[in-house]
């Protein structure tokens, strides 16, 4: 069966199409190679070989897993971090090469929920929150509340993303004609 | 916005490599280390942490100052100066 990353997904809520085009037509993004995202690359690896057996005390972490890769029948993704917490709960941390903006995007909060679905699937624990950590803060850690309803959000997603791909179907775009301005698909896409 | 980034850096490879990537971000070289153009916010933080990746903090400098265009109008230009419509991306095309 299909089973798809947190990153497809994102595309997916940013337009529809995008996983017509990428999935079904199978055209390629016309991706650029981004300075900021090659660096986060290479700060995530030098994270992987500093400090391997510290634990965050201060949230009470008491256990935890680096770079897990997990699957289940829908989705499949690579967890930064897998934290187990003193209430016996499990929770996901995602390294972020950026600025802490005051908010948190919604792409990063999607991903994390991708991560806490894939937790609970493979630990069979109960996962309630993730968290970020902007490495251009000063590594700020912001903690992000995952609710049932946000999980249920992405399965919702990817039954979607496996209508399109199954059914061939050719989707409505998004409704933000501002996404269509620098979007990968905007030559040929018919808006 | 426009941008100007200026630069005095001792290091050859390393100022070579700062003004590749200032005219990779679409800059124009107005003077020798100096390069003037429009970017967004993201372009100019790009280009700030490549810059910053291979420049000496002892020893070099380089300066990245944001203006607007009405800013841009009340600068003097004396000499053999730049073209402000190029700078500004109101020039589409060099050669027709």
């Amino acid at each position: 069966m299909q089973s798809f990353y947190p990153s497809q997904i994102i595309e997916y809520l940013y337009c529809p199409r995008y996983t017509y085009f990428e999935y079904v037509l199978r055209i390629p993004q016309n991706e650029v190679k981004y300075f900021k995202v090659e660096r986060g690359r290479e700060i995530h690896d030098e994270k992987l070989e500093r400090n391997k057996e510290y634990l965050r005390k201060k949230i009470g972490v008491t256990r935890k897993w680096t770079d897990m890769y997990l699957g289940n029948d829908y989705l499949r993704g690579k967890v930064d971090e897998v934290l187990e917490l003193e209430d016996g709960s499990y929770a996901p941390l995602d390294y972020k090469f950026a600025l802490w903006k005051d908010r948190i995007f919604e792409t990063y909060a999607q991903q994390l929920y991708c991560y806490a679905i894939l937790i609970e699937d493979t630990y069979n624990k109960p996962v309630n929150k993730g968290f970020l950590v902007y490495t251009r803060s000063r590594n700020k850690l912001v903690e992000v509340p995952i609710d049932e309803n946000a999980k249920s959000k992405v399965r919702q997603s990817t039954g979607e993303m496996l209508k399109i791909i199954d059914g061939n179907k050719f989707p409505k775009a998004t409704k933000f004609k501002k996404r269509c301005l620098n979007c990968t698909y905007r030559n040929i896409c018919t808006k | 916005m426009i941008t100007w980034v200026l630069y005095d850096i001792k290091n050859n490879s390393a100022r070579s490599y700062v003004s590749k990537a200032c005219k990779h971000a679409g800059l124009y070289r107005v003077q020798y280390s100096c390069f003037l153009g429009t970017l967004n916010a993201n372009e100019k933080d790009s280009l700030e942490l490549q810059i910053n990746k291979v420049i000496n903090e002892e020893t070099d400098k380089v300066y990245l100052f944001r203006m607007n265009k009405e800013q841009l109008k009340e600068c003097s230009m004396l000499g053999q100066a730049f073209d402000e419509k190029l700078v500004t991306d109101e020039v589409k095309a060099l050669f027709f």
